[in-house]
């Protein structure tokens, strides 16, 4: 993972101090990446962290939850250019109601054992993103009321944002891409643009 | 009374006393109510609803996967359609996400060409608000005055984009060429269209006047206010936890808005007012969306008095490759909070999109907002919240 090329200055970004308290109060570590706090907790850590951001931090607006998924071989799209440990990233947002800090909650979990802890607990928000999460990914949210799916039909098996999910569209018929692109007439074509 | 008779009809009494079995009711997913295609299931017992689930995915169009196999100048033609009322505001966040990852500095006329343009979108999406929520509640004139209106500023931003509701005119770096210049040959670049400053004053001052009109018509209309008023309360930090943004948890008496807090776009510069409301009603909801069209207006002519001369563009490769990296950029669009966490790997796509949208999370709450609620009042709830299908699903 990179940091923001602003953290390698000599002065410190300006969310740093902002991001520390954070990362001390919830016991976890902060990283910035271009204006984003970033806070990486421990998984039996998750449900707690968020505890103390509510109620010792203010954060009482729930933002968004959601995954990624780190993996090194990809059905869809482009492949990572470093391999990576295989992995899902179960990210969310929240943030406060007066100054605009956000702090985005970041933890890592096997793809082997995906699983962690509910939020509906302590935001009860995180009852929608959690279900869309567990569809899209195949995540389960142990303590959440009601996994059912929510976009996708009920027979439908597969975890469309996988990268192991091929999509199908494209598996028919490639993206055209450049192919059907024709060079400006007397310009400069589009395989060598400088030319 | 014959005896039998009598006992009869208290057999009778007990027995519908005892049998008074929950109806479910359907409501959708196609009701002109629902913006979209929404279904509610909802128990009935007596003229109050219970237990109310909504259904949603029919809109489900599955961008944050398409995402991940297109490049950067294609997915700002796919997020256009996320909020269709406003597509123009969908564009910003995830330009302004990219050009974070990229470290690109946006000239300052481009920044309030897209200022301008993106309130014109909220001054036409909450425009819309004004015509169907009165409509729904059974007042049909409203619809005429505010429609009018918005034809007029979606004509103006149809001049400088070439599109009413999907505009696609952002690019990394900066906006694009105004029509009539995108020959890759052709070095100078047109600006905006001729006379477009002029027009703009005129049409925001006909918006004030509009907002002037729809008060009159709407605000003193007993039924409305009858509808309206001590309907649908939302607490604060119910609309928090629940992740409700924008002008419904503004009408809960949350002053907050991103505008003011975020740098995405020069807000700092103008002088505007962030309208709240007081009891969390339908009715505040109504009220706290035309104190904004004032304020966007507002905004608007202080930009177009205000707009400095420059490039349209900054300099960017001709092949967009976004440098390793994430970010979380967030931005008020008209129905809240929308956000786009991008994660790039130095390629030409990004590697993941995370899509926030404000009208998934503002809908979320409609199993506890219409707990015990009159059925007419679903309606009256229902459309006060404002939301769009495709910003539930994306």
């Amino acid at each position: 993972m990179t940091t923001s090329p602003s953290d390698t200055d000599t002065a410190a970004h300006p969310l740093q101090e902002y991001a520390d308290s954070v990362a001390e109060a919830v016991g976890g570590t902060a990283e910035i990446h271009f204006d984003t706090v970033k806070v990486v907790v421990d998984p039996s850590n998750w449900v707690s962290a968020f505890q103390t951001a509510r109620d010792r931090l203010d954060l009482v607006f729930f933002s968004w939850l959601s995954a990624i998924d780190w993996s090194n071989e990809v059905a869809a799209g482009d492949p990572l250019s470093e391999e990576v440990e295989e992995r899902f990233e179960v990210l969310a947002t929240v943030g406060d109601l007066t100054e605009g800090n956000r702090v985005t909650f970041s933890t890592d979990i096997s793809k082997e054992k995906a699983e962690i802890d509910s939020l509906v607990e302590v935001y009860v928000g995180a009852n929608w993103h959690e279900r869309e999460t567990a569809e899209m990914f195949g995540i389960q949210f142990a303590g959440h009321p009601d996994l059912s799916k929510m976009y996708l039909p009920d027979e439908f098996i597969g975890n469309p944002l996988r990268k192991s999910f091929p999509l199908l569209s494209r598996e028919v018929k490639p993206w055209p891409g450049t192919v059907d692109v024709e060079a400006m007439p007397e310009g400069p074509s589009v395989e060598n643009p400088e030319a | 009374m014959d005896q039998d008779f009598a006992h009869h009809l208290s057999e009778v009494a007990v027995s519908v006393e005892l049998e008074t079995p929950d109806m479910t009711l359907n409501i959708g997913p196609q009701h002109p109510s629902t913006h979209g295609v929404l279904r509610l299931i909802a128990k009935i017992a007596g003229e109050r609803a219970f237990d109310v689930k909504p259904v949603i995915g029919y809109m489900h169009r599955g961008y944050e996967k398409l995402s991940e196999v297109r490049t950067y100048p294609q997915i700002t033609a796919l997020i256009n359609r996320i909020d269709w009322v406003s597509g123009y505001a969908n564009e910003i966040p995830f330009i302004v996400a990219a050009e974070k990852l990229m470290e690109i500095e946006v000239p300052e006329r481009a920044q309030y060409i897209r200022l301008i343009l993106t309130e014109m979108a909220r001054i036409s999406s909450h425009l819309i608000f004004m015509a169907s929520y009165p409509l729904e509640l059974g007042a049909a004139t409203p619809l005429f005055f505010a429609l009018r209106e918005r034809e007029r500023v979606l004509d103006l931003l149809e001049s400088v984009t070439g599109g009413r509701f999907h505009p696609n005119f952002n690019r990394i770096g900066g906006v694009k060429p105004a029509v009539g210049s995108g020959s890759t040959t052709r070095k100078q670049i047109q600006d905006l269209p001729a006379g477009f400053f002029t027009q703009t004053k005129d049409a925001m001052g006909k918006v004030l006047d509009v907002c002037e009109e729809l008060e009159t018509l709407v605000a003193g209309n007993e039924i409305f206010l009858a509808r309206t008023k001590g309907i649908g309360l939302l607490p604060p930090e119910v609309a928090a936890a629940y992740g409700v943004s924008g002008p419904n948890i503004r009408a809960s008496g949350v002053k907050f808005d991103i505008r003011k807090v975020e740098s995405y776009l020069p807000y700092d510069q103008f002088d505007w007012e962030v309208p709240v409301g007081e009891n969390g009603d339908c009715w505040d909801r109504w009220w706290v969306r035309l104190t904004e069209i004032r304020q966007s207006a507002s905004i608007i002519q202080q930009a177009v008095d205000g707009i400095p001369s420059g490039p349209l563009q900054a300099k960017v490769p001709k092949v967009i490759k976004v440098p390793e990296g994430q970010t979380y950029v967030r931005a008020e669009n008209p129905k809240g909070e929308m956000g786009y966490y991008l994660v790039s790997d130095g390629g030409s796509g990004p590697y993941r999109l995370k899509i926030r949208t404000a009208s998934f999370s503002n809908i979320s709450i409609l199993p506890w907002i219409l707990e015990g609620i009159l059925i007419p009042d679903i309606i009256a709830v229902m459309g006060s919240l404002d939301f769009v299908l495709g910003d539930v699903d994306r």
